[in-house]
C-alpha cells in the first residue's frame, strides 16, 4: 500500500513539474503576443474599428472589408475584422461580447439576428463605443447608425429591372430568400410583390406566392430552383436577394439546359455571374458596390468615435470619392447606389 | 488512492488542459484577466451548457439527441408569445417546459418503443421542430417581452451572472441524477448493454423516455435563459449550434457508445471550450481557426484514451509482472 501511495505522489509531483513547465515556457513567450494589445490600449488617441460581418468567408463580406481597410489607410485609423465562420446569432453575439473589453473606439456590424446582438451593442454603447450597422441593422436602440445599402423599395425596383432586361416580355416569377428571419429578404419580397401588382411598368410579370428558403446555401439554391423549374412549367424568372442563391439558381438552369427559356437574376457578386452574362446565359445581376459601402460604413464610424459627428438627423458625412451621405430619420443613412452588370460592363468590375 | 486517480483521470487531463488553456489565452490577448468578462462569457455558455447536461444522460444510454437545439427554438418562441401575451412568467415557463418535455418524448417513444434509429429520429424532429418554431416566430420574430421574462438575464448573485449559478445548480442536479439514484444506475445498464438491462429487469423504454423528456425540458430551460439574454425570439434561434453541445458531452468524457461519462466531467469540458473560445475571440484569432482548434480539440479527445488503451495494453503483454502500475506511470505524463 505504502509503494503505491508514494508512486502516486510522484506522479503528481510529475504532474506539477509538468505545468510548472508549461508554465514557465508561456510565461517567457508572453511578451511578443501581448505587446500588440498594450500598444492599441496605451495609444490613447488611436482610433481602433472593429468591423464584424454576419460571418467571415463569404465573398461579399471580404468585399466590404477591403473598403473598411481602405477607410482605415486614408483616415489613419487602425482595422480589424473579427467573426466567426458560422453563420449563427450565438456565434456573433459571443464575437461582440468578447470586443467590448478590447474596448475599440467603434464597431461596424451586419447584424445576423438585429434584436438577439442588441444587448450585446447596448452594452458596447454603454461603455462608449459607436455602433454603426451596415448590410443588415440591428434594433435601432442598440446602434447609432444603419448605412442602408439601398431602400427596400430601390432593392425591389432593381431586381424587377434585371428581371424585365432577362426576360422582356415577362411572365411567371419565383422567389428564393434566406431565411423567414432576414427582414430585408422579407421586405424585398412583398415589395417585389405589390409593384407586379401595382406598377403597370412590372405588370407583365405574375409570381408564385410562396417563397422558398435557401439559407444563403448554394447547394441548397440549385436544389430548390431545379424543383421550380421542374413544378412549374410556365416559369420564366427566379428572383433571389441573396448572393449566394441568384447566381446558384443560374447555375442549377444552365445544368438543367433550360438557360435563354428561364433565367435566374437578383443580387450577385459581379464575379459570380461574369461567366454566365458573358456566355449570354443571363443578361443582368444586381448590386452594389460592397466594397464602398464598407467605406462608408467605416467612415461614419470614424467620424462618430473622433466626435466629427453625433448621429443626429441632418448631420451629413463626407466619404470623400465615395459620396456624401445625410443621415435621415433613425440615424439611418441611405447609401442608395445600385449597380446593374450587364454585358457591356461586367468586364469593368473585379469584386 | 490509485483507484481514485484512475477512475478520474479523464477529469484531471480536463484540469490540467483548463490551466494550460487559461495561460494560453492570457497570452493572446491582455483582456482576458479580467473577472467581469470572463463571468460575462461564461453566461455565453449557460445556454449550451443546459443543453449538453441534457444530452449527457441520453448518449450515457448510449443514444443521441441532435433536436435539441430546435427544440430550444420552440421554446424560446412559445416563452415569447406568452410573455407579450400578458401570461405570468410561471405559468409561461411551466407550459414551455412541459411541451418541451414532450417534444423530447416524442423523440424518445420515436425511439425506445419503434426502435428507430436515434440518429434518425432526431435528425428529422430537427427539421420538423425548427418548423414549428418558424410557424410559432413569424417572419419578425418576437420582441417586446415583459421585464418579467428578461430579468434572469440581467440578475447578478453576487458577481456571479445568476444563469451561471443556474447552470451550476442544473450541473449538480445532473451529477445527483446520475451518481445516486435509480435512473442514473439504469442508464449506465442500458449503455453498457440494453439486452442484459431488459433481462435484468430494468425498464429500458420507461428510462430511455424519461431521458428524452428531461432533455427536451432542459431545452425549453435553455430557451428561458435565451430570450433572458437577449430579449427577443426568432425561428432560428441557436440554429446550428448542436454540433458545440455534442463536442462538449463528448470531450467531458461521456463515451459515444454509452455506458460511462460522469457530469463533473461535462462541466469541465464546458469549462476548457469556453476558456478556448473567449481566448481566442478575445484574440480575433480568425473563425476558421477557432473551428479547427475545437474540431482538433474532439479528435484527441476520443483519440488519445484509445492511444491510453492501447499502450497500456502493450506494456502489459511485454512485462506481465508490472503490468498495471508501470503502464500507469507511462501513461500518466501523455
Amino acid at each position: 500500500m505504502s509503494s503505491i501511495t508514494r508512486r502516486g505522489s510522484r506522479i503528481w509531483k510529475g504532474a506539477a513539474a509538468l505545468v510548472a513547465g508549461a508554465l514557465l515556457l508561456t510565461a517567457c513567450s508572453s511578451t511578443p503576443p501581448s505587446a500588440g494589445g498594450d500598444d492599441a490600449a496605451a495609444g490613447g488617441e488611436d482610433v481602433k474599428i472593429f468591423m464584424a460581418p454576419k460571418f467571415t468567408g463569404l465573398a461579399y463580406f471580404e468585399v466590404a472589408r477591403e473598403g473598411g481597410e481602405q477607410a482605415g489607410e486614408d483616415l489613419g485609423f487602425t482595422f480589424d475584422y473579427i467573426g466567426s465562420d458560422k453563420p449563427d446569432a450565438t456565434e456573433q453575439i459571443a464575437t461582440l461580447t468578447n470586443a467590448i473589453p478590447q474596448a475599440p473606439s467603434a464597431l461596424v456590424v451586419s447584424a445576423i439576428d438585429g434584436d438577439a446582438v442588441a444587448p450585446a451593442l447596448k452594452q458596447a454603447r454603454q461603455q462608449g463605443i459607436k455602433v454603426v450597422t451596415y448590410d443588415a441593422d440591428a434594433a435601432v436602440d442598440a446602434r447609432d447608425l444603419f448605412v442602408n445599402q439601398l431602400s427596400y423599395e430601390l432593392a425591389a425596383q432593381t431586381m424587377l429591372d434585371a428581371a424585365l432586361l432577362n426576360s422582356p416580355e415577362g411572365g411567371q416569377v419565383a422567389f428564393i430568400s434566406a431565411s423567414p428571419s432576414a427582414p430585408n429578404h422579407t421586405a424585398h419580397v412583398q415589395i417585389m410583390k405589390e409593384l407586379i401588382d401595382t406598377d403597370p411598368k412590372y405588370s407583365s410579370f405574375s409570381y408564385i406566392d410562396t417563397v422558398q428558403f435557401a439559407g444563403d446555401d448554394a447547394q441548397k439554391s440549385q436544389d430548390i430552383a431545379l424543383n421550380l423549374i421542374q413544378a412549374n412549367p410556365d416559369l420564366k424568372v427566379i428572383i433571389s436577394s441573396s448572393a449566394v442563391s441568384a447566381p446558384a439558381a443560374q447555375q442549377a438552369i444552365i445544368n438543367a439546359g433550360l438557360q435563354g427559356k428561364v433565367f435566374a437574376t437578383g443580387f450577385a457578386l459581379p464575379s459570380s455571374v461574369k461567366d454566365f452574362i458573358e456566355s449570354g446565359a443571363s443578361a443582368a445581376f444586381a448590386l452594389w458596390d460592397p466594397a464602398e459601402l464598407g467605406y462608408v460604413a467605416s467612415v461614419a464610424a470614424y467620424q462618430l468615435a473622433t466626435g466629427e459627428i453625433k448621429g443626429e438627423e441632418g448631420e451629413t458625412i463626407d466619404a470623400g470619392d465615395a459620396g456624401t451621405y445625410t443621415i435621415g430619420k433613425d440615424g439611418e443613412i441611405l447609401y442608395d447606389k445600385p449597380l446593374m452588370f450587364t454585358a457591356e460592363n461586367i468586364g469593368d468590375y473585379d469584386f | 488512492m490509485k483507484q481514485f486517480i484512475r477512475s478520474y483521470a479523464w477529469e484531471g487531463t480536463l484540469v490540467v488542459l483548463i490551466v494550460l488553456a487559461a495561460i494560453w489565452s492570457s497570452t493572446l490577448s491582455p483582456y482576458f484577466l479580467n473577472s467581469v468578462n470572463l463571468l460575462n462569457s461564461a453566461a455565453f455558455f449557460v445556454i449550451f451548457a443546459l443543453m449538453a447536461f441534457g444530452l449527457f444522460p441520453i448518449v450515457v444510454q448510449g443514444e443521441i439527441d441532435i433536436s435539441l437545439a430546435s427544440t430550444l427554438a420552440v421554446g424560446a418562441v412559445l416563452l415569447a408569445n406568452l410573455s407579450v401575451a400578458g401570461i405570468p412568467l410561471v405559468a409561461g415557463l411551466l407550459i414551455t417546459l412541459l411541451v418541451c418535455a414532450l417534444l423530447g418524448a416524442i423523440n424518445g417513444i420515436l425511439v425506445a418503443v419503434a426502435g428507430l434509429p436515434s440518429l434518425a429520429v432526431t435528425l428529422g424532429t430537427l427539421g420538423a421542430y425548427r418548423g414549428i418554431a418558424y410557424i410559432l416566430a413569424g417572419d419578425a420574430g418576437i420582441t417586446g417581452l415583459t421585464p418579467e421574462y428578461t430579468q434572469l438575464g440581467s440578475t447578478w448573485v453576487g458577481a456571479v451572472p445568476a444563469t451561471v449559478v443556474l447552470a451550476l445548480v442544473v450541473a449538480a442536479g445532473f451529477g445527483v441524477l446520475m451518481g445516486f439514484t435509480r435512473f442514473g444506475r439504469a442508464s449506465y445498464a442500458i449503455g453498457n448493454s440494453a439486452k442484459a438491462s431488459r433481462m435484468g429487469g430494468i425498464a429500458v423504454i420507461r428510462n430511455r423516455v424519461i431521458a428524452y423528456a428531461l432533455a427536451g425540458a432542459m431545452s425549453g430551460l435553455a430557451g428561458l435563459v435565451w430570450v433572458s439574454q437577449y430579449q427577443s425570439a426568432r425561428g432560428d434561434n441557436a440554429d446550428g449550434s448542436i454540433l458545440f453541445v455534442i463536442t462538449a458531452v463528448v470531450l467531458g468524457g461521456v463515451s459515444i457508445k454509452g455506458g460511462s461519462g460522469r457530469a463533473l466531467g461535462v462541466l469541465l469540458s464546458l469549462v476548457l471550450l469556453g476558456t478556448l473560445q473567449t481566448g481566442m475571440k478575445l484574440a480575433n484569432v480568425p473563425g476558421t481557426s477557432q473551428t479547427l482548434v475545437v474540431g482538433l480539440l474532439l479528435v484527441a479527445s476520443i483519440g488519445l484514451p484509445r492511444a491510453y488503451q492501447l499502450i497500456r495494453a502493450r506494456i502489459a503483454a511485454h512485462r506481465p509482472a508490472h503490468a498495471r502500475t508501470a503502464a500507469l506511470e507511462d501513461a500518466t505524463p501523455a
